[in-house]
Parts: C-alpha cells; structure tokens; sequence
C-alpha cells in the first residue's frame, strides 16, 4: 500500500476553517452591501442591509425541530413516491451478475478478496451518487417552479427550515438506501469469499481488518550509523520507499510512542512489508529464500540524546563515544578538540557548530533532564556548549570559536566528572529478534508475534550491566560473600538467578581472581570495589578483557521485558537491517507497523459505509445549495463539477500549489507549448511581457489556491474504502475524523448561503 | 365591521417587474394605498393583468416591493413570524401533487407545529368543509380542478387564520362550489375574521364583500363600500308575487300618475346560477330523472325564494 496516514489535526484544521468562513463572510457581507445600496437607492442601504441581516439571524435562531421534520419527511416522501428506490434493484441485478466478471485469481488471493469489497463499495457509491445529485439538484427549483414552495413559505416556515429540510430529505433517503445496498453488499461478500480465505478452515482470514499502529518517527541511518531523513535511492522515479544496504550499520528506524500492555495487548505482534533490491544475484539460498531481514528491539536513551551529535566531521569520533557510552573517552576526545579549537580555529566550518548547537540543544540536554537521576549540570554544559556553538556565524571570526573553545573544555569538564554516572544511568539495552525472509514477489503481509518476555543473547554491554545487576542483588542480601570469602551458596544462588551452571562457575572463577588480584574486596560479608570503584566499571573491564565470555555455545542468554525493560516510558524504538551483503531493502512508514488485535471485517465495512454516506450527503449539501442560487441544470453541473474536481484533481492542485509539481505559471506553460520550448529554455519574449505573464500567473495561482479551499478534498471520504479493502481496519484519526470534519466543514456555511439566497430572493422564478 | 382597526395597511405601493439584466419589463402595481380593516370582507376587483395577483404577493412577502410599504397584522411583509395567522389560497393550488389530502393538511398543520391530535381533528373538520370526504385518500394528481381548489382552501384554513387571503377563490368552482365559497367567506366574517378576496368574477365579489377596490393597469381606480357604489339612486325596484295583467294595468296606471310614464315590468328570470343550483339539488331528491324547461319554471318561485334570502 502506498499510503502515509496521518491523523487529522483538528486544531489548524478548524484555524482554515475558521479563517476561509471568515473570507467568505466578509464576501458575502459585501455582496450583500452592495445589493442592498442598489436595491435601497443610496442612503437607504444600510439600514435595509441591516435589517435584513437581522431579521435572517432571527429566523435562524428560532428554527423549529418539528417544521424542519416535516419538510424532511416530506422530501422522503417524494423520492419514495418518486420511485428514487429503484437503483436499489439495479444493485441487486448488478450484484447477481457481478460474480462472473470479477476475475478469480487463486494465487493472490488477497486481491481476489479485495476485488470483491472494491466491486460493492465502487458499485454502492457509483450508483447513488448521481441519483442523489440529481434529486438534490432539482428539488428546490422545481419547488419554485411549481410554486408549492409559496404555499410552504407562507406558513411559519423559515427558509432555513426548508433547506435544512430538504438536505434531511435526501440525506435519509440516501443513507436509508446506503444501508439497504450495504447489508446486501455484505452478504454478498461473506458469500462469494470462499471459507478458506475467511480463516474458517484454518488459513489466513483475509476478510478481516487489520489495526496498524504506526511508527511516530521514522528515520534511517546511513553506513556509518548517523541518522538522515531518506535512505538510499536505488533509482527508483518514485520515491516512496527508500532503501537500507544489507550487512552495514544501515538502518530504518521506527519509534513508537505509547507502547503499554494496555494499548497493544501483552505481546507484540509486528507485520512488515519491504522492498527487496539486489546488486549481485546472491547465494543460491537467497535465491530461493529470499533477503534475510532483521527486527531489533531498542531501548537506547544514548541514541536517544546523542544520534546526531557529531555529524558534522569535526565531532564525529566524540559523537561515536558518546553513544557507545564511553564517556571518559568522549570527554577526552572533546577536550583535545577544544584545543584545537582554540589553536586552528578556522578548521571548524560553522556548519558543522550549527550542527553541533542544534544537537546539544534539542536533543542532547533535553534528554538527558528527561533522565531522573538528576544531570542538571551535564545538560547545563550541553547546552552552554551548544549555544556557544550556534554563535560561530562567520567563517573568519576567531573570537565566537574561542568561546566555543571554552564552553566544549567545560562539557569536557563535566562529562569526566559526571562519566560514571552516566554509563550507569544511560543504558542500552539491544534485543535483536530472530531474522526473517523478504521475497521480492511479496504476496500477503509477513507478521510475527512476540512474547512479552523476550529472551535474547546479550552483547557486551548488557552481559557487564546484567552480572552487575545479579552480584549487587546479591551482595545487597548478604549473600555473595560469607566472612571474608565467596559464599559456598553463590554458584546455586547463580544459578538461581538464570545464569547457566558452566558460566556460573566462570563467573566464580573470575570473582575470586579478582579478590585474589585485590581488585574485589571480600570482608565482613560483603563484596567491594576497591578504590571505591563501581561494580559497572569492574564487570564491563572484565567483558572488555574477554574474561566472561560465555562458556554456553548459546552465549549469555537474557531475558527482557517488552515494555518495563525495553519501553519504560511508553517509547519503543524498532531497527530494522539488512543482513545480506550488497543487497537493499526499501521502505517506508507505513511498511511496517504493530498489529492489534483485528477488528471483525463488519466493524471496517461499517466505516466504509460511514465515509461513503458521508461523501454522499456532503454532495447533497452542495447541490441543495447550489439549488437555491441558480436552477435545477446549473446546479447539477456545478455540484458533478465540484465532485469530479475534489474526487480526482484536489491532490493534483495542492501538489501545485505546494510547488511540487513541474513547470511554470499556466500562461507560462502554454506559451512554452505554442512556442515548442522546454521548461529549462524558458520562453522567447521580452523582460516586460515575461513579467506581465508571470503577473497573470501569480493570480492564476492565487485563484487555485481560493479553489482549491473551496472545493471539498472528496478523497477523504474515499480512503476509507481502500483501507478495507486492503484488508486494514478504517480509522478514525486519519479517515473518518477527517470526513466528517469535512462534512460539518463544509454543511455549516452551506446552509446560511443556501438560506440567505431563498430569503433574499424573489420565489418568482419563471 | 366591529371595529376599525387595520389589518393591512398598503402605502405608495409599486412593482416593477425586471428582467435578468435588471432592465424595465412591467410596472405591475403603481402608488397603491389601500387599507384593510379589522372584520371585513374586502374585495379587490380587476381585469386580467391588473395586479392584483401581485399587490397579493407582495403583501405575503413572496416578493418585494419596488418601493412603498406594507403593513400586515402589525407586521412588516417579510417577517415570517405574521405567516402563524394568515391562510393564503394561492391563484392556483400551488401544493404537492404526490401527497393525498389527509397527508397534505397534516404536513401543513405541521408546519405551524400543531399536535398531532389538533392535525388529526382540524384536518377532519375542514375535509368535510370543503366536501372531500370521498377523495381524502387519493394523491392530488389525479384531482379535478375544483376538487384541487377546494383542498387549497382547505389548507389556507388549516390555522384558524385571522386573516385569510384568497386569490380568485371561486376560480374552477362549479356552482355550488361557488355558494358554498360565498357562504365560507360570510361565515368567516361572521366569526369576526378578516378577508382580502381578489377576482374579476364581480358578481361573487359583490355577494359577499363589504367593501371594495377596483384596479385597472396598476394602478386603483375605485374603493368604497358595496352599498355606496351600487346603490341606483335614480331607481326603484318593486317585486312581487305572480302578478295577473290586470294588475299589472293598474299598476301602470298608478305610476303614470306619480310621473312615471313608462316603467319596464316584465317576469323576472332566474339566473342560470339559480337554474343550476335547482337542477343539482333536484337530481340529488330524484336521481335518474331529466328535467322539462317546464318542471323548472314551475318551481321559479322556490328558487326565487332562495334567491331573496340574502
Ligand atoms: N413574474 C412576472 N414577471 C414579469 N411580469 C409579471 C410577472 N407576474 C406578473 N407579471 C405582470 O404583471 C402584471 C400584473 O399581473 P398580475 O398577475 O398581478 O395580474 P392579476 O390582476 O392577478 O391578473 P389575473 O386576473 O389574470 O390573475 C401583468 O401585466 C403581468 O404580465
Ligand atoms: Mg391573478
């Protein structure tokens, strides 16, 4: 699938709205003016104009539920009596026949299923749409036509009522016949999907409604690790996807926030979708097997504070450190660098300090206060260093480097003092997943699911931080040393604690070398560190010097907890590698996501339904009021007109009026086309016409720009449908939210034009 | 007329109607005043094309005025709120042809959110008024002329109006239509109601109105009360019983002496309306008969009596 759902933004949605009501208000308002100074003959104007808005705010307000129910229902009336329920047997012959023209595809049967819910959806929509433009359309004129509008408007009826009547009518009428054709729909469906595709007989059920819960971020990292917004570009024109290089530390990065037992269930369930590109044909076994993938679980508060640290060149090594977390190096590494900024100061190009600034800002000081072990003072240095950082402007300017010189001297400073503390607070826990397969024919989704409770070899870092953990417990409890000797009880005590009977004697073996060599202090029943060392320090040394490699072939196997030791406040982080060499995978945002529990197909279908009658009553709305300015034809070419606009070109129109699309100014490209040029030639004129076409255009522009505010973006309602019909669950945030903040949008104004127009207008239309 | 209270209050009324492009096409109305009062029975008299259909619409607020103005019940013409005590029977019966008459008068008596039990009674009462009862199921498309007149007026009464305002009521009526009209509008007087009637069937306007406007072209020639403007005051007329040729020799005589040398006495005739109304109620005692010119004459004096009655 080749979308990029967002949720709907309720807040700058409503500021537009507000702001386009208010445009077209003030329009109005001076139309209004202007009519009444024509009609009132000068000075009278105001007071007529006055008056009149008056007395229609007045009708507004006293509108009557029971009057506008009685206009509604004698719409219905009209289109039952009309026989507008006649389409409904056309869906119902079409559904009869359809069966033998949609194309049975046992291969796929994912898109034999799609085919199905495309062909009910598609035919539903297809089929009521144009009788609903037309009866919206014609309503009202023909009312006025016929005068049976007279008789209505000389009863206590407001001209809202009727209009608010009428778009009522139509709207039952439509949704009645909506859900008609719908359940009809959706026997038809259950009916023709065949039972092993509905998971009845123990395969896929593919007539289901997968929950996706996207990635909040999503980032790669190039070769070197370093994160960047694209990954590669294997050359594809379309650049939806972007590619990862197999056996680097290239990675796509997905965060995602809010993962606790009580959003996304006990366990994980992860679905993935990817591109695969090769180089090099590959081993016979890839072949046939396809690119091995590789999910990594993450929880990486270093990353987290340090990923872009060090971009620019000049603090590359230092950046590397500190994500490693090696943070008497880093401190080192930054105090030579500090020197030499005070020495070669024009090495630092004020890119790389920019960088640099908005790294210690933004991400390095605000994370590590995030941290509650309290590094006011690391992020205070970050921080001052960054904004020493941000000053280095000019290329030339010594002085701003020297400063900055100081600031990175005393980040030095404070990382060496603070260096400890740190690597203790800021761990890095890796949970790399079992590896996968990602075919280059991908058909149907690969998904997985996880324990809560994952178990997983650990690398250095989380074997030193792991027997830390285990020998303070113990020793916490007075049970690693007995007198001033190992206790006889800790090689079961180990074991207890998970650590296999061979690397438990190792374990022993290393302690008791390391008292003997007086690193370890064994007296009164405690176990310490000499010098007042940390256990840490000690445990990683010994990693360090391969002491405590794993004695078990299955090396120093761990468990973590999903969401206690991997997202401890909600934030998951998920790396995803490729493991075969000079091979690319390629992807995207949406490619891979958690899956919920699914919803049931109906719940989905529903929704569906929801969006396609709201798009249906939102072009009732624009054809009732399109009704009530200009007659019955007009308005049925101007709501089809606004419909096909919004349906098919509104995407079209806000590529161009963001500048994404390619060419020039209208006037300008049809000069271009007349006069044979190309965009990079440019067209053959003088200074003065080019600037009075490119005049005309910004105007053009301007003009789309109120068009394309105007006419309603009809795709919102039609993404629902392709939701479901790739087997995902509609939801709310990105399309029916969206749907029906346009419906409401667009339903408010619609009606006071469409009431204003009857009640400052003659009925006595011939 | 109780009291003198008006209803509707017209001042320098115009309209001009205008095409698209906002040029001149007609002056239908010009400078009209004219002032309804409270209780009476007003009758606005005019050829085709006169204006009265579009003095009326002005009045309900179906269009505006060029310039002048209107008050109705204290109201200005397009203040919807007047509508809860008007009943309008339009120029034709401009209702909803699907719907039948029971549904119409609810959805009408809906529109002033009566309650259902009000809908349901009121509705009865008037179906029966105007004489539906055998049609009040069948959908208003397959209505005759007249039956679509009588359910319009039905519908301009579905309030209980004060002011009821009908456009050439009698339009489309047959006979008795038109006496059972003429009876309505003096019982709705008689009920202390008002109402404006226009049509150019003088004879109705002048059974049943109390006073009276003549427009011609726009513009109003004529107003006053019906006694005043057609009172013959250089006649008198005598009627009696069937009188024999002596008599009537003496009766010359008589008024030859009072200086009236050649009076015209004749038998009078009943109008065809009279003729009509006789044969429609005869044929309702005697179904399947047809009726002499003779059987007709012979009954003259009843009908004379009806006639007289009012
Ligand atoms: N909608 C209209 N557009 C243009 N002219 C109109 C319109 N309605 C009426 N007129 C003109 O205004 C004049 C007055 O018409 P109106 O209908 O008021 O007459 P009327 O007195 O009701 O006639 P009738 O006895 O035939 O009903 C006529 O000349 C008519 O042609
Ligand atoms: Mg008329």
């Amino acid at each position: 699938m080749d979308f990029n759902p967002t949720p709907f933004n309720f807040v700058s949605g409503f500021n537009s709205w507000l702001q386009l009501v208010g445009i077209i208000g003030a329009i109005a308002i001076g139309l209004g003016l202007l009519g009444s100074f024509l009609y009132g003959g000068g000075a009278n104007g105001l007071p007529v104009f006055l008056k009149g808005l008056v007395s229609f705010f007045k009708e507004i307000v006293t509108v009557s539920p029971g009057r506008i129910w009685a206009l509604t229902a004698l719409t219905v009336k009209e289109c039952v009596r009309r026989k507008a329920l006649l389409v409904f047997v056309v869906f119902a012959v079409l559904l009869m026949f359809g069966g033998w023209f949609l194309p049975e595809s046992a291969e796929r049967a994912e898109l034999e299923v799609s085919n199905h819910i495309a062909f009910v959806l598609t035919t539903i929509s297809w089929l009521i749409l144009p009788v609903v433009i037309f009866l919206s359309c014609w309503g009202i004129p023909e009312d006025i036509r016929l005068r049976s509008l007279h008789t209505v408007v000389t009863k206590p009826a407001r001209r809202v009522e009727v209009v608010l009547g009428r778009m009522f009518g139509y709207g039952t009428m439509a949704i009645t016949i909506l859900i008609l054709m719908g359940a009809v729909g959706y026997v038809w469906i259950q009916r023709q999907v065949p039972d092993d595709m509905k998971g009845i007989n123990g395969g896929t059920n593919l007539l289901t409604c997968r929950v996706p819960v996207y990635g909040d971020f999503f980032y790669f990292l190039d070769r070197e690790g370093l994160p960047s917004r694209t990954g590669l570009n294997v050359g594809d024109a379309w650049k939806f996807r972007s590619f990862v290089e197999g056996n680097t530390r290239s990675r796509a990065v997905w965060i995602f926030n809010d993962i606790f037992p009580e959003t996304i269930g006990e366990s994980l369930r992860l679905e993935s979708r990817f591109e695969a590109f090769r180089t090099i044909k590959g081993s016979e076994q890839s072949m046939t097997s396809g690119l091995e993938a590789q999910y990594t679980l993450l929880q990486d508060t270093r990353e987290e504070a340090f990923s872009s640290f060090g971009v620019g060149a000049s603090f590359r090594e230092a950046g590397e450190a500190l994500r490693e977390g090696n943070f008497q190096n880093a401190s080192q590494l930054l105090s030579t660098v500090a020197e030499r900024m005070s020495s070669a100061p024009l090495d630092f190009s004020p890119i790389d300090c920019r960088q640099v600034a908005i790294a210690s800002v933004q991400e390095s000081a605000y994370v590590l206060r995030k941290i509650e072990k309290g590094f006011e003072d690391v992020a205070k240095a970050f921080e001052e260093f960054g904004f020493a950082a941000s000053e280095v402007i000019d290329p030339e300017d010594e002085a701003s480097r020297g400063k900055m010189s100081i600031a990175c001297a005393a980040l030095a400073d404070v990382l060496n003092e603070r260096g400890d503390d740190l690597r203790e607070a800021m761990p890095r826990i890796e949970v790399p997943l079992e590896p996968f397969e990602v075919h280059e024919f991908h058909e149907g989704d690969a998904y997985e699911t996880y324990p809560r409770e994952l178990t997983y070899t650990a690398n250095n870092e989380s074997t030193a931080r792991f027997l830390t953990r285990t020998i303070t417990d113990l020793n916490d409890l007075g049970k690693a040393v007995k007198g001033s000797e190992l206790s006889a009880d800790l090689l079961s005590d180990l074991e207890a604690a998970n650590i296999e009977t061979v690397n438990a004697e190792l374990v022993i073996e290393v302690l008791q070398a390391e008292i003997e060599a007086g690193k370890l202090l064994a007296a009164d029943g405690k176990l310490a560190v000499a010098d007042n060392g940390r256990f840490l320090q000690v445990f990683d040394r010994l990693v360090r010097e391969e002491r405590l490699i794993s004695q078990d072939p299955a090396g120093w196997v761990l468990k973590a907890d999903l969401f206690k030791d991997l997202a401890p406040h909600g934030a998951l982080r998920i790396q995803v590698a490729c493991l075969d060499d000079q091979m690319y995978l390629g992807m995207a945002r949406s490619d891979m996501f958690i899956r919920l529990k699914d919803n049931s197909f109906f719940v989905g279908y529903s929704k569906a339904l929801l969006n396609i009658g709201l798009m249906l009553c939102l072009v009732i709305v624009l054809g009732v009021t399109a009704s009530c300015i200009v007659k019955g034809p007009v308005s049925f070419f101007f709501t089809l007109t606004m419909f096909v606009i919004g349906q098919f070109f509104h995407s079209f129109m806000t590529r161009i009026l963001m500048g994404q699309e390619k060419g020039s100014g209208m006037i300008e490209s049809a000069m271009m086309i007349v006069q044979h040029r190309s965009p990079s030639t440019g067209i053959d004129t003088s200074e003065r016409s080019m600037q009075m076409i490119q005049a005309a255009d910004k105007v053009n522009l301007g003009l789309l720009h109120a068009a394309s505010n105007i006419i309603p973006d009809f795709s919102n309602f039609t993404s629902a449908a392709i939701y479901i019909e790739n087997g995902f669950d509609v939801p709310w945030a990105s399309s029916v939210l969206p749907a029906i903040a346009t419906f409401v949008g667009f339903l408010v104004p619609c009606v006071i034009i469409g009431a204003a127009c009857l009640k400052f207008r003659e009925l006595e239309a011939k | 007329m109780q009291t003198q209270e008006n209803v509707i209050e017209i001042r320098n009324l115009s309209k001009v109607y205008r095409d698209f492009w906002g040029r001149k096409k007609v002056q239908a109305v010009k400078s009209l005043s004219l002032d309804v009062k409270r209780g009476e029975v007003f009758g606005l008299l005019g050829p085709n094309g006169s204006g009265k259909t579009t003095t009326i619409k002005m009045l309900l607020g179906l269009l505006f005025p060029t310039s002048g103005e209107i008050s109705i019940l204290g109201k200005k013409a397009s203040d919807v709120a007047k509508n809860e005590r008007i009943g309008y029977l339009p120029e034709e019966s401009y209702l909803y042809r699907f719907l039948n008459a029971d549904e119409t008068l609810d959805f009408y008596g809906r529109l002033f959110n009566m309650s259902a039990q009000e809908r349901n009674q009121r509705a009865d009462e008037l179906i029966k008024l105007v004489g539906l009862d055998q049609a009040r199921r069948r959908q208003l498309k397959e209505y005759s002329k007249g039956m679509t007149r009588r359910i319009g007026l039905a519908q301009a009464l579905i309030n209980n109006p004060d002011l009821v305002v009908l456009d050439e009521p009698t339009s489309g009526l047959d006979p008795i239509g038109t006496r059972e009209m003429k009876d309505l509008i003096l019982k709705l007087r008689d009920e202390g109601k008002t109402v404006l009637l226009c049509s150019h069937q003088l004879a109705d306007v002048q059974d049943v109105s109390d006073r009276i406007a003549v427009m011609f072209q726009g513009e109003l020639k004529v107003m006053g009360s019906v006694e005043e403007l057609l009172e013959l005051r250089e006649e008198t007329e005598i009627r009696t019983g069937n009188l024999s040729e002596e008599g009537i020799a003496e009766i010359r005589a008589v008024l030859k002496k009072h200086g009236m040398p050649d009076p015209s006495i004749q038998k009078p005739r009943a109008d065809l309306e009279e003729l009509f109304l006789k044969t429609v109620r005869e044929s309702g005692e005697r179904p399947g008969r047809r009726f002499t010119a003779e059987e007709m004459a012979a009954t003259q004096p009843a009908a004379e009596a009806d006639a007289s009655k009012k």
